[in-house]
Parts: structure tokens; sequence; C-alpha cells
């Protein structure tokens, strides 16, 4: 039946494409056609009980992976697919409290000595048991220590892992870590999955690099299977999954599908059953009963990042003007659709160590007067209006955002000129965002701000934070930085990154806007599946009905 | 040579031509005048997504800009890209066509060979390397695109040329050692300004299709500005629920491209004198 | 005729050479590099210089480049910096997905465009004639990603359909590839079709302006004969010379149809190579998709032979 029925559509396809070429656009205005009431299913005859339905996630991702190794890699195209495959000694819950992932139980004798009883029985999907000699390896690795005298995975990964001292393996279940000093963000660090732990036979077998996707080989519920590149992913099902009833897919298919509105046609039509897409879609789908959304508030915020190598933006009247004229509301409205909450650079979702700036900073309420005055104040008006250069960076929110952003601006005497960048230069452009090499007055982006203010803070603004690109130096900012990871007393730490972001906050390095809403759309029969900001890619419970 | 106005004459006789023009003048028409007929400025934010209405012919876009005037606005950019990079195409095309042809030999090689480069990198990749190196915007998306063009002008012109040193006269002039290439100027100009205009023409088109195809990139034009391209590139993930955003740059790169394609057409069939049955 | 394949050959030599010249010149001079891009926003300048001095990068350019012909010579195009592939059989592989595009997109535009460039030559200055051209010219003037995405909304809302999602070679599953191959080779088959139509058209009408035409026609031949036998196979030089220039350059060209459609052929990894810095790729495939481009126009001239036995090579 259903080979008929695709040839017929694709005859129709072939007729219209004809009919477009031939007329014009007459089309796409047509109304959605109510939803056949199954997707199309593997049985081909319509008497018996409906088959049961195929236990196979199919993922529409919008990026192709940049590589494969989770000690080089961590962004998101290729997180959500090695995750499945390679696991962490811990993660988070939905609460920000640990759980156990590979370790089962830890224990933290003094400050600087964390000892983890590992989880015994686990296997590679090679087949051989996981001991705390992989876990040693792993770290090795990451940090540039293993027998290869190597530079170990040559990627970020190492900065996660700096601090620390010394690693032991006390029997083949308990690992030893000792660090150089107190870290308080170590746990936090643990769960990113730069931490994952690697088999070394496999390391070795591929000459030290694990970036082909075919070296994939972890303790995690899912196994590679195949692929081909630019085009799809299957993962399936690992039998042998320490948790046992775990997962209850038999497999997830990953679709390379780079453009959103395709994503929305394969899911509608039930060729995919996952996918993220934009809040823009939100009321796309709202009567549609094939469709259900899975939102969650993310951690990740956007701001517009001033190069303060330029003349220009080193006073500060023109930052706290810009500050004063920006509607964070109206960016909302217009980007996330209304679906954002108005974030500095600790997110909202990050609970109690977030200064309530929208509340008691005078720079987050709309003033337009004020700012005017402040600009005047630095030179500028009608006559002699500023221009600013804004790269804008990858997401399309973060494009529209700029679009926003232009319009208020000019308001003070402001004109931005837009770039919009392309991914291969974005990471170059930024890195060099103090110095007039960027060719830019400022960055649009979005950042993440972590699990831990020590990453949300320290790395972004202190003036040895590797993130703090802007040339942004305060150092008072830096001293509770300082003080901030160097004690596990929750509340001494909370104090300091409460100031901290305050002293940011009313300096503007930065402009910090909003807080985005993440979505998965699925499929309506997709259940099981509860993400958060913390762990977005925990497919274990899914079902498809 | 034809007199510019007997070519227009005889064009304006064919029904296509007839089409081509009123179309091309038309879309001159709205480039120039856009901010006269435009209701909005181009780049004015307000109520999104509105469909279109009285107040808002095209409806407005995910910014609430009046897609109108944004249409209206994008006339100019396409035309300017167009205009300038199949300038910049034939201009250089024609210089190193002539250089080319008059003195063949090494000369000859080394620039074919130069063209024989540019010829085999496939146009759209060629465009986004050239853009990727020399930066987004209005001026670098007419650079790029004009030098794609460059070696389709440059053959034609060279031929031309070759051809027309093997014409008596123009021997006789070498023999008696008169500086022949003013006469090749001279004499390869009415030559060559029918295929020209014809390639030129096309030229346009198709430098308005790679502009948009570029833009959908987002290595095109940037915002705001309103190329026809980039504001089909920012409608696409909203194509299904407010299709006007979509449709209206559309119909006008379709029905431009067209109108350049119909006029060449009609030129070709005007100017080429082999064909007058 | 053998003197000529190998002077043409060794005129190709320059031009591969200044291609592979440029691109890697090109590649250096893009904003952005290959290390920072990888590494991401925690990378530190030492990172970035230690990832540099493993690819290679820290090497002045000019020995990078030899270091990088002298593999290509001796047919070894390198590895992939990202996935540590190596290039040359993936090369390969995403060439088969490209070349099926290329070769059914121009099957469809000839089915399309000669009998309507024929017609529209016969009844030329006809309505028919005016019809068919606009209509072919529409098919030109529709920039291919707007029809895709248009085709492939169209489809999933009326029809419930969306072309399988998994790709397979055409060997190894014909029906399910011809599926999915299906969509784009129409969409570029017609975006190609206006300049075949034209070409057919004109150069249909050139061919029945010479004397032998007239001469077989005063003969009373019937038009379909006269058509058939003696003006289509005169008329099929330009066209050919047009459709080998079109398949080259749509080796490339189909970049953004990939793109849509998620096929994974050689324009899609030339782009994925360029947004990743992945030189080598990037230089591989630019020299592989230009190398096929110059050898397919040599074949189109060779075919000329052929077609019209008045042309001569000595």
């Amino acid at each position: 039946m259903r080979s008929t029925k695709r040839l017929l559509a694709l005859i129709l396809a072939g007729v219209m494409a004809l009919a477009l070429a031939a007329c014009g656009n007459n089309g796409g205005s047509s109304t959605p056609a109510p939803a056949p009431s199954t997707p199309a299913s593997g049985s081909g005859t319509p008497e018996p009980a409906p088959a049961p339905v195929e236990q196979m996630l199919k993922y529409g991702t919008d990026t192709w992976p940049a590589g494969f190794d989770p000690h080089t890699i961590s962004a998101i195209a290729a997180t959500r697919v090695f995750n499945q495959v390679y696991e962490t000694l811990i993660s988070f819950n939905p609460d920000m409290t640990y759980q156990g992932l590979l370790a089962e139980s830890w224990e933290t004798p003094d400050d600087t000595t964390y000892i983890f009883h590992l989880r015994k029985g686990v296997k590679f999907h090679n087949g051989r048991e996981m001991t705390a000699d992989d876990v040693k390896y792993s770290f090795d690795r990451i940090l540039g220590n293993t027998d290869a005298g190597d530079i170990g995975a040559l990627g970020s990964s190492a900065s996660y892992y700096g601090g620390i001292d010394s690693i032991e393996v006390v029997d083949p279940s308990t690992i030893q870590f000792k660090l150089k000093a107190p870290n308080a963000a170590f746990m936090a660090n643990l769960t990113s999955s730069y931490g994952a732990i690697v088999p070394k036979e496999v390391v070795e077998a591929n000459g030290g690099s694990l970036a082909a996707i075919e070296t994939m080989c972890g303790t995690g519920p899912f196994v590679y299977k195949d692929s081909v590149v630019d085009n799809y992913i299957t993962l399936e099902k690992n039998p042998d999954y320490w948790n046992a009833g775990s997962p209850k897919l038999d497999g997830i298919t990953y679709y390379l599908m780079a453009d959103e509105s395709t994503r929305l046609a394969a899911l509608r039509t039930g060729d995919i059953n996952i996918c993220s897409l934009s809040a823009l879609n939100l009321s796309e789908v709202q009567n549609d009963s094939s469709v259900k959304v899975l939102s969650y508030q993310s951690n990740n915020y956007t701001y517009l990042g001033f190069n303060l190598s330029s003349p220009k933006l080193q006073d500060k009247n023109v930052r706290q003007a810009m500050s004063l004229a920006v509607d964070r509301d109206a960016i909302i409205d217009y980007v996330y659709n209304g679906e954002a909450t108005v974030s500095t650079f600790v997110a909202p979702a990050m609970g109690h160590w977030v200064w309530d700036a929208p509340k008691e900073s005078p720079l987050y309420t709309k003033n337009i007067d004020e700012a005017k005055k402040l600009m005047e104040a630095a030179g500028y008006g009608e006559n002699n209006r500023m221009t600013l250069t804004v790269a804008a960076g990858l997401l399309d929110s973060i494009r529209d955002t700029v679009v926003v952003l232009q319009q208020q601006l000019k308001e003070i005497y402001i004109d931005i000129e837009i770039s919009n960048l392309e991914s291969g230069e974005y990471v170059d452009i930024w890195g060099k965002m103090d110095t007039p090499e960027a060719g830019f007055d400022a960055m649009c982006g979005q950042n993440g701000s972590g699990t831990d203010p020590n990453r949300a803070v320290s790395f972004f603004f202190s003036s040895t934070g590797n993130a703090n690109v802007w040339g942004y130096n305060n150092p008072r900012v830096d001293e509770l930085c300082a003080q901030g990871v160097a004690t596990t007393d929750e509340a001494k730490r909370e104090a300091c990154y409460l100031e901290a972001q305050q002293i940011v906050i009313d300096e503007c390095p930065n402009l910090f806007f909003a807080s985005p809403m993440e979505y998965f759309f699925v499929s309506a029969g997709l259940e099981g599946f509860a993400p958060y900001a913390a762990n977005a890619n925990d497919f274990n419970n899914i079902t498809l009905k | 040579m034809r007199s510019l106005v007997s070519t227009l004459r005889d064009l304006w006789k064919d029904p296509m031509g007839r089409i081509g023009i009123i179309g091309i003048f038309l879309l001159i028409f709205m480039a120039v005048f856009a901010g006269q007929l435009a209701p909005y400025p181009y780049d004015g934010i307000g109520m999104k997504f509105q469909p279109p209405s009285a107040e808002h012919l095209f409806g407005t876009d995910k910014f609430g800009r009046d897609v109108f005037s944004r249409v209206l606005y994008g006339a100019g950019v396409s035309l300017e890209v167009g205009i300038i990079a199949v300038g910049i195409g034939a201009g250089f095309g024609y210089l190193l066509g002539l250089v080319a042809g008059y003195f063949e030999g090494w000369t000859d090689r080394v620039i074919m060979c130069l063209m024989d480069i540019l010829f085999a990198f496939p146009s759209i990749l060629l465009a986004i390397f050239i853009s990727a190196v020399l930066g987004k915007g209005i001026g670098p998306t007419m650079v790029a695109i004009g030098i794609v063009n460059i070696p389709v002008f440059c053959r034609t012109v060279r031929a031309a040329v070759i051809s027309a040193k093997g014409l008596e006269y123009v021997k006789n002039a070498q023999s008696v050692g008169v500086r022949t290439w003013p006469i090749l100027v001279r004499h390869i100009s009415p030559n060559v300004v029918a295929p020209f205009t014809v390639q030129a023409t096309l030229a346009l088109s198709g430098a308005i299709l790679t502009e948009a195809t570029l833009s959908f990139l987002g290595m095109g034009i940037q915002p705001p500005d309103p190329s026809w391209g980039s504001m089909l590139a920012e409608a696409r993930a909203n194509m299904a629920r407010s299709p006007w955003t979509a449709l209206f740059p559309l119909l006008f790169i379709v029905v431009t491209i067209l109108v350049f394609n119909i006029l060449g057409d009609a030129l070709r069939d005007v100017l080429d004198p082999k064909l007058k049955v | 005729m053998r003197n000529y394949i190998i002077r043409r050959l060794l005129q190709l030599l320059p031009v591969l050479l200044g291609i592979s010249i440029v691109i890697f010149a090109v590649l250096r001079l893009i904003p952005g590099g290959f290390a920072s891009g990888m590494l991401g926003i925690d990378a530190t300048p030492e990172l970035i210089a230690q990832v540099e001095a493993r690819y290679g990068l820290d090497q002045p350019a000019v020995t990078q480049y030899l270091r990088w012909m002298g593999g290509v010579l001796r047919g070894d195009f390198g590895q992939s910096f990202r996935s540590g592939a190596a290039i040359l059989p993936e090369m390969l592989d995403r060439f088969g997905a490209t070349a099926e595009l290329t070769i059914l997109a121009a099957l469809i535009s000839w089915c399309i465009a000669l009998p309507l460039g024929i017609l529209a030559a016969v009844k030329r200055n006809s309505m028919v004639d005016r019809v068919v051209r606009v209509a072919a010219l529409l098919g030109v003037s529709i920039p291919g990603f707007a029809l895709s995405i248009l085709v492939i909304l169209l489809l999933s809302m009326v029809f419930n359909y969306y072309p399988p999602l998994d790709y397979v070679g055409f060997f190894a599953d014909p029906v399910k590839n011809l599926e999915i191959m299906a969509l784009p080779a129409l969409i570029l088959g017609a975006s190609m079709s206006g300049s075949v139509m034209r070409m057919t058209r004109s150069s249909v009408l050139e061919i029945f302006r010479q004397d032998f035409v007239k001469t077989v026609r005063a003969k009373g031949a019937s038009e379909g004969v006269t058509i058939v036998r003696h003006v289509l196979r005169n008329a099929l030089i330009p066209i050919v010379t047009l459709v080998g220039m079109q398949i080259g350059s749509l080796l490339g060209g189909a970049v953004v149809i990939e793109q849509i459609f998620s096929l994974p052929g050689l324009g899609l990894m030339t782009l994925t190579g360029i947004n990743n810095r992945d030189y080598p790729v990037v230089q591989g495939c630019v020299l592989f998709i230009a190398f096929i481009y110059v050898l397919v126009n040599l074949i189109v001239d060779l075919l000329y032979a052929y077609i019209d036995p008045r042309i001569s090579y000595d």
C-alpha cells in the first residue's frame, strides 16, 4: 500500500514541479489537508491488528557533527549524538543535584580529594568491562599525560580539568582525584561531555584519534551502527546496558535536515519524530494534533559584547546608554515569539545564583531620555551619530536580535551595520574581539551560563577568563571570582558571585538580553522524554506509540 | 552598425520584445521611485505577521516590516547588484578578450588559461569563495558575481577579434605598417555589440539569481537591506505559516529574471542578422 | 586523433595547476582558521598553536602547498582534518550521488527541452512558439532553493509525503534511490531545460535555412522525416556543447539543492568543508570537480567528431 501511495505522491510531485515551473507561484498558499489518521507504518494489509510501532527514534538534526571525539568537540550537533554512546562519571538531576552514571557513589574526604566508586559490570561496546584504569586513561588523554607523551585529545577539554593534580587507581572499581586547590566547579565539570570515559585500546588502535564516527565505543545506552556522511547516523540499542530495562527504544537515527521548514514538514508526515525548532513555529503546530512541543528553560543567554579596544566604546556612558535604550521585552516578542526570559549572563535557570537585574538594575528599564542624555554627554547627537559595526553569530535568533537592536539604538544616535558571520569565521573573529583586528565594534551571540557560576562569571568576565575576549578587566571582579571557586561553602560563593554580577552589569562590557526557551517538536506518539537544561539528551525512557 | 532606435523599433514589433521592454521599464521605475512609492520605510518594525490588507498590501514579515515597501526597495538592490556585477564582468571581459585576441601567442594563452581556471570553478562555489574572502554586503557581492561573469564575455570578444583580424582590410592595414589595434577596436565593436548585449541581458538574470542564492546561504546582502533573495531567505522558516513573506519576493525574482530572459531572447532575434530568414 | 587528445590533455595541466594554486591561496585568505573553529570558545592561543603544529599549518605556505601537491600527484589527497578519513575514497563515493543527480537532471531537461525546442522552431513566431519559450524560461527563472522548499512543503501538506531521508546508492536499492533523487533531479532538470530549449530552437532554425534542408524539402520529404533525419543531427552540435558545460557546472553548482535535500554529494562536501575550514577537503573537492569539468568538456569536443564529420582533428 505504502509504495503505491509513494508512487502516486511522486508522480504528483513531478507534475507539480513542472506546474510550478510553468506557472510561477500559484502554489504555497494552499491550506494544509487534515493529516491522515496514521502515519504510514510498515504493515501492508489492512485487516490484522495494528503492528506494533517501530521503536526507532527518527531525529531531524540541523548540522552534521564536526567530529566524534568527545574530548575534542563540544558543539551541540556532535554532543547530541555521542552523548548517547559515551558516558561520564556523574550527571545532573533536574534540580541540579548530582546522580551517578559510571560512578555509583563518591566521597570527598577533604577539599581537594574526590573518590569515586565505579559501577561494576559496566561494559564498553566492544564487550570489555570498564574499570578505574579507563577512567584514569581518559583523563590522562584529556590532560595530555598518556604514554604517547602526546598533546592528548588536542581539544579544549583540558581547560575543564586543569586543576587536577593527580589521578590514582585505588582498585579496579575505585578512583581518586587529587586537586591542586579547592575547586567548587570540579563536580559540575565532570558532568560535561568532555569528561567522557573512553577505552584505551580503541584510541590506540586509531592512532590516538576518535574523530571518525566508526571509532565511537563507549558505555552508553546506544551503540553506533552505520551512517552515510552528511545524511544519516544510526545508533542501535545497547543490549548489555548497565541500567537494565533501559533504553526502551530499539535505536535512533539522526537525519541531517539543514532547513527548519523541511524539518517541520517531515515531522508532520511522520518521517521524523523529533527535532528542535525555533519558537516562531509554535503557532504553526498549535492546532496540529500530530505534533506536540516539549520545552525547557535553557541556561543560554544572548549578549552584545563590546570590543573594548574601540575608543568610542571605552566610554562607560555609551555602553550604559545602550543598555537603557534596549527594550528587552520587544526583543523577546519579535525574536522568540514571547518565549524567553529577560536575562543577564547568569541565566534565570541557575536559580539562587542569579542577581535579579531586571528588578534591581536601573539599566534594565528602558529609558530613552536618560539614554539620550548619556549619549549627549559623550558628545553624540542627531548630527554626530555613532556607527557601530556588529558581527552577528550563527543562530537565526541572534541575527534577528541584531535587526531589532538596530532599530532600537537608532533612537539614541547609533547606526548599526550588520554582518552575519558564518561558522568558519565565527570563533576566529570572536577570539579577536579585544583588538581592532576583529574588524567589528561589537559581536552579538549566545553563550551558555553552564551549570556552575564559576563558568558563568569567571570564564566570561574575569581578566584571565578564557572567554573574556572583550578586554574587560576589573580587579574586584577578579578577586571575587578567585574567592568564589576556592571555597565549597555555598553561601560564601553566592555572595561573591552576586557582587560580581552587579559590577559587570553596571559596567556593561556586554549587554545581556534574553534566555530563550528551548523546544523539541515531537510527534504525538512520543512519550517518556523530559528534557531539562543540564541534560536534554536522556532518551532512555522514550517510547513511541 | 544598427542604430539604437531601429533596434528598439524592431524589438517593439516583436511581442516578446515588447513584454521585455515594458517589464524592464516597470522594474527600473520601481527601483528609482521606491522611496516615493513605498508607504513605509523598509526597515521600520511594527506588528508582525500581518496578512495582506489595504494597509499592508503584501502583509508584514516577522519584524512587522511592510513587505510591499521592502519589495520595492529590493528592486533597487537587486538591479544595482545585477547591473554593476555584469558591468564588472563585461568590462574586464572586454579588455581581456581584446588583449588576448589582439596579441595572441603567450599573452593569449595566459589569459585564456586564467579564464579556463575561472570557468572550471562551478559559478556558485566561486561566488561563495570570493565573497568569503571579500566579506559580505552589497559591494563584495557585486564584485564576486562580476568576477564569475568575466570569462563568458572575454571569450565572446576574443573570438570576434580573431575573426576580424582575418579580414582583408585589417591585414592590408597591418602590412602597410598602420597600427591595427585602433582599427580593431573600431571594427570589432559593432560586431560584438550584438552578442554582448544578448549576453549581458542573460547575465543580468543570472546575476540576480546568484545574488538570491548567495543571500539564501547567508553570504550576500546583509540585514536590514532588502534584497529579494535575502527576504526569501529570512522568510523561509515561516513559509507555511505566513506564505506572503516568501511568495511576494519570490514572485518578483521570478518575474524579473523571466523578463530579462525574454528580452535577451528577443534581442538575439533582432540583432542576429543570420536569423533573418 | 590521438595526437589531438594528447595535446588537449597537456593543455589541461596548467589549468589544473592554476586551480590548485588559486584554491589553496583563497582558503588561506578566508577569515577564520581550522584550529580556532575546531576548538571553539574554550580555545587558548597555546592550544591553537598545538593544533596547527599537529596538522602542519605552522609550516610556510609554500611547504604546505608542495606537500599537498606531492600527495595529490601520487594519488593521495590526504585526510580530512576533522574526521581523519581519507579524502579520495570519500570524494569518489560522493561523486556517485552528484553524478547521478546531474545525469538525471540532464536527461529530464532533454526530455522537456528537445521536443519543445523543435516545436518552437517549426512554429516560429506563432503563439505556440511564444508559450513554449516563456514556459521554458520560467524554469530558469525560479531559484532552485525556493522551488525545492515550496515543493517539499506542498507535498507534505497535501499528500503527507516526504521523500526518503536515508540515502542509499543506486546499486544498493535502485527504486529507493530513484525515489530520493526524483525531486531534486526534476527541479534541477526544470531549471536546465530553459537554456537547452533555447539552444535547440535557435540551432534548428539555423539548420532550416541551410541549402541542403531546402533541397530535401523541395524534394518533397515530409516535415517529420526532414526534422529527424537531417535537422536534428546537425542541430545537436551546439546542444551537446551546452550540455557539456551544464554538466560541468552542475557538479558543484547543485550545492544548494544538495543541502536542502541532504544529498551526500560533492557540493555539500565542499560546503561543509568550507564551514569547517577543513582545508584538504575543500582543496581536494575543488580540484576534483574542476578535473571532471575539464574532462567532460574534452569528451564533448571529441564527440563532435562523431556527430559532425566536417570537423577533423589532426
